[in-house]
């Protein structure tokens, strides 16, 4: 076949086909709305990640670390327990999906991937500070713990950790105290445990706040499980206000330190004490438990 | 062609040529025309050797050309976006039938001459003008597929880069990234067959 019959033979052809099977340009409306899918799922990627990284962001504000010495042995132990991995990923994951329809726009492929990945990256921690600077992490997370038994909020992270009587860590509210002063208060736990908590050597704040019968969170030593007996060596309140401004945690996290140090310290003064008053000292060491405290024994 | 007034008429231009085929599908065929050489010895050069599959391809081009003229971006060159298509079909083609392309790279002295003497992107490789084309064909198909279609497109199509980063849809800094480090993997191959590049 010469090269003129095959030009007729293809244009015929085409024509041919053009009538047999009906063919015909597809609007333009078709290619406007894929290109709007492709832009609307770049959009909803970009802001399901933005929100990865807004409940990211309320996880490191929210600062359980505050009180890692009283719940881990090390930092490294506390982070590998504690990181909002499903977060990463579902922020890796959406990013990937941003990158793919971007480059799948009508002009994406002009743009390098790193150009692409970087402008990922910037609108979604942009997008997710902004949400968070409204509380949307707080929100996101709480909603979902609510509602979805496997998903581990801060809520439930916090009352895990701290719900846990042998290792010296409860969670609850006071439910009944004395007339002041007292030594004792019948203190409920999260699970509707009563404990008769012994707070001898808690400070006047600390009992104050337990007064107030909010949520508090109480480090100390259980001297008997069966019979509900907790010695208690620092109160603290539960950090799940989303609107506790980072000076105030910063505070907290200090007056934990103290009371750790207080508490080491106060183990030389007694082994100084047995030195010289040896009957004296001796009834301080068997009356108070805060010194054998785990993270006490931790500090260095 | 003259007009009424006096004036050479110019043939309309490929965009202007897309508005009309809309209007009147008649017009379909000047596109057909102007573009079925062009095409041919594109696919054939990505690999399409056999006539009859040439026929196919080339006809499963242009519906889709027609098929898509709506989908047209004027912002770039058709000659671009027709390119891109039968790059796509070619491609999708040989992957079909799961075959290696074996294609007709060079098909005169005056490409051999254009591919073998340019030095772009700084590539210092000389080329012997008298090397044997066949030499030459059968290094560019032992050469990876994404270098070997920027270089089929710059040196025998005789693309700008632009319009080579719209067919390959890759940016324009990775077309020229592309015809660099094809080049070095061809003067390699080259190497290897003890040709002097």
């Amino acid at each position: 076949m010469n090269k003129i019959e095959n030009q007729k033979c293809l244009k015929d052809c085409l024509y041919d086909r053009i009538e047999d099977e009906a063919v015909c340009p597809r609007p333009r409306l078709f290619f406007h709305s894929r290109e709007c899918l492709v832009w609307f799922l770049w959009l909803i990627s970009v802001l399901i990640g933005s929100i990865a990284v807004a409940v990211s962001l309320f996880v490191v504000m929210h600062r359980q670390y505050d009180f890692y010495e009283a719940t881990h042995d090390n930092f490294l132990t506390f982070l590998v327990d504690y990181l909002p991995y499903l977060w990463f990923f579902v922020f890796i994951a959406m990013i990937g999906v941003a990158i793919y329809n971007l480059r799948h726009t009508a002009r994406g492929y002009r743009y390098s991937l790193g150009t692409i990945l970087l402008s990922s990256l910037v609108l979604s921690f942009a997008g997710g500070s902004a949400l968070q600077l409204f509380g949307v992490g707080y929100k996101i997370d709480d909603i979902l713990g609510n509602h979805m038994n496997n998903y581990l909020s801060q809520e439930k992270i916090e009352k895990n950790m701290w719900q846990s009587p042998t290792e010296g860590r409860l969670l609850g509210r006071q439910s009944y105290s004395t007339v002041q002063p007292t030594t004792t208060i019948i203190f409920k736990d999260t699970t509707g445990r009563g404990w008769t908590l012994d707070v001898r050597e808690l400070n006047d704040k600390e009992k104050r706040i337990l007064a107030s019968g909010q949520e508090v969170k109480i480090l100390g030593k259980c001297l008997d499980e069966d019979r509900g007996s907790f010695y208690a060596c620092g109160v603290f309140p539960v950090m799940m206000d989303k609107d506790m401004p980072m000076k105030d945690r910063s505070h907290e996290r200090e007056i934990f330190i103290e009371r750790l140090y207080e508490y080491k310290n106060r183990v030389k003064t007694a082994i100084y004490a047995t030195t010289t008053e040896f009957d004296k000292a001796d009834k301080v060491i068997n009356e108070r438990h805060c010194e054998d405290m785990k993270p006490v024994l931790k500090m260095p | 062609m003259p007009t009424s007034d006096g004036l050479l008429k110019l043939p309309p231009s490929d965009e202007e040529l897309v508005k009309l085929t809309l209007d009147n599908k008649s017009y379909f065929g000047d596109i057909v025309d102007r573009y079925e050489a062009k095409l041919k010895r594109y696919i054939t050069r990505l690999g399409v050797r056999n006539p009859d599959d040439q026929l196919d391809v080339l006809q499963e081009i242009f519906l889709k050309v027609y098929r898509n003229l709506n989908g047209f971006d004027t912002s770039l060159k058709f000659s671009s976006w027709i390119y891109r298509i039968a790059h796509n079909e070619a491609v999708s083609w040989y992957r079909k039938r799961n075959v290696r392309p074996e294609g007709h790279l060079i098909a005169d002295s005056e490409e051999i001459i254009s591919f073998l003497g340019s030095k772009d992107e700084g590539a210092d490789v000389v080329f012997d003008k008298d090397i044997n084309s066949k030499v030459l064909n059968e290094a560019l198909h032992n050469i990876d597929e994404k270098y070997r279609e920027a270089l089929i497109l710059r040196f025998f199509e005789h693309k700008e880069y632009e319009e080579i980063s719209d067919i390959l849809k890759i940016p324009v800094g990775s077309v020229g990234t592309l015809l660099h480090r094809g080049k070095k993997q061809l003067q390699s191959v080259l190497n290897q067959a003890k040709i002097r590049i």
